[in-house]
């Protein structure tokens, strides 16, 4: 009962606050329109560039939505009746990261399968491509609320910049299952990887999100 | 009874080491040792690699900047493995010169990491004619200095040194996953840099003539890094314990 209470307090905090979660997709939608136009317009050149620019401009995406994730609730003191009472805040970390990636997440990686039939025609690969999009936004989501956490009270830049090296092993992996989706070969290896990845790290995460604000805040 | 007694010693011990004064004062005296061999070994290793060693059948004369790309290489991670290890020490058992020790090995690991970047990129003129290849091995490595500089900037930005060393060790704990990306990217990924020619598991793929200086120079330049990173947990020292009755006495 306590965490639907969270999840619909997170869902309408988020309701009320469009920036948070329509900005990150709108700016999606803006790169992934606004490409093209920087590519000579042949076929090959635009399926090319395609996937690259769709991971990029994700984990771009990921970074600005989750910039000021804790910032609000640390300034008004949600964070400090966390601490305070004898809730988890682990399980509050868990719940809004979810509630995030539900808001942002989703529509993104429904909106990058949408853009891939329109750049290769292919609607089989855009369903092979939908579950890793879900998978990896979900990845970025968490990674970046770690840095953020991190840097809770010095800014997005500093979590971005310590953040970001953590990404790139998720961005080889999906450089990997992009080439298996083209090739047409072992794409299932590459997906059940990046799901291990989420299954440890969406546990974990939490868990160490919630001891690091609760250093920021002793 | 003899159990307790043993434990005791090793608490007594590993709380009078942890000090970071008994520390100061046990690396003061080893620090003149460590230097003198590991400079001596070093030096040896070079000597023994640049001139009496046989020139490589396919790079010639350029294969010898191994004898120092390859020890910069190998103690950069190590370094940040050693680092990652104090982190955890100071997390879990509060030990604080380890918060010190995790803190001074950053700059020492991101320097040691550039040497690593900056000696692969001139041997990679005369065996891969390019500087630079954005190839499995170089790029994780370049992500590793990243995120030494990184480590240093979060710590840097705090003024309070204890949430300090707390952000700094879980980042640093986190980090270590690159570790072991790094070491197996030339295996995993199809790479222009060459696989590991030292194994553990298997026999060696350099000549003995090859090998013996390149494992010397290994352990000197460990010596010598090692001197590097005593002095930098001394400053973290002085830094930190300025307030202190003993380091007022010392200074």
């Amino acid at each position: 009962m306590e965490l639907l209470l969270i999840l619909k307090n997170e869902a309408l905090k988020l309701v009320k606050k469009t920036r948070a979660w329509l900005g990150p997709i709108l700016i999606f939608i803006l790169i992934m329109v606004a490409f093209p136009l920087t590519v000579e317009l042949t076929s090959n050149n635009l399926s090319d560039a395609f996937y690259p620019v769709l991971f990029i401009s994700i984990l771009l995406v990921m970074m600005l939505a989750t910039e000021d994730i804790f910032l609000e609730d640390y300034e008004d003191g949600t964070l400090e009746l966390f601490f305070i009472s004898e809730k988890s805040l682990s399980q509050w970390v868990f719940l809004k990261i979810f509630m995030h990636w539900l808001f942002i997440g989703v529509p993104i990686s429904l909106l990058g399968a949408f853009f891939n039939i329109g750049a290769n025609n292919d609607l089989a690969s855009s369903l092979m491509l939908f579950p890793a999009l879900l998978i990896a936004t979900y990845i970025f989501l968490i990674l970046f609320c770690f840095g953020n956490s991190l840097s809770l009270t010095k800014g997005s830049v500093l979590g971005t910049l310590i953040t970001l090296p953590l990404t790139l092993p998720i961005l080889v992996v999906l450089g990997k299952l992009n080439t298996a989706i083209i090739f047409n070969i072992s794409y299932f290896e590459f997906l059940i990887l990046l799901f291990g990845i989420l299954s440890i790290i969406i546990f974990a995460f939490p868990a160490i999100i919630s001891r690091i604000i609760k250093t920021h805040l002793e | 009874m003899l159990r307790e007694i043993l434990i005791i010693v090793i608490k007594k011990f590993i709380h009078q080491f942890a000090s970071p004064k008994t520390y100061f004062y046990q690396v003061n005296r080893l620090y003149p040792w460590l230097l003198y061999i590991s400079l001596s070994i070093y030096v040896f290793a070079i000597i023994w690699g640049l001139f009496f060693t046989p020139k490589d059948f396919v790079q010639g004369h350029s294969y010898r900047i191994i004898y120092f790309h390859v020890p910069a290489s190998f103690i950069a991670q190590s370094l940040y493995a050693a680092m990652a290890i104090s982190s955890a020490v100071f997390l879990i058992w509060r030990v604080k010169l380890a918060a010190y020790l995790a803190r001074s090995i950053a700059p020492v690991g991101a320097m040691v990491t550039f040497i690593a970047l900056a000696s692969g990129s001139i041997w990679g003129i005369p065996t891969w004619g390019t500087w630079w290849e954005w190839d499995a091995r170089i790029t994780s490595t370049l992500i590793l200095f990243i995120m030494y500089l990184g480590l240093i900037s979060l710590h840097n930005s705090f003024n309070n040194f204890d949430k300090a060393d707390k952000l700094f060790s879980y980042l640093s704990i986190i980090g270590f996953v690159q570790i072991p990306i790094i070491k197996k990217s030339v295996d995993w990924w199809s790479s222009l840099h060459q696989p590991a020619s030292i194994t553990i598991s298997d026999k060696p793929s350099i000549d003995p003539s090859m090998l013996y200086p390149l494992f010397m120079a290994m352990i000197g330049f460990a010596g010598l890094v090692a001197c590097i990173v005593i002095l930098s947990s001394k400053v973290q020292i002085y830094i930190r314990e300025k307030n202190k009755n003993w380091v007022k006495d010392y200074v």
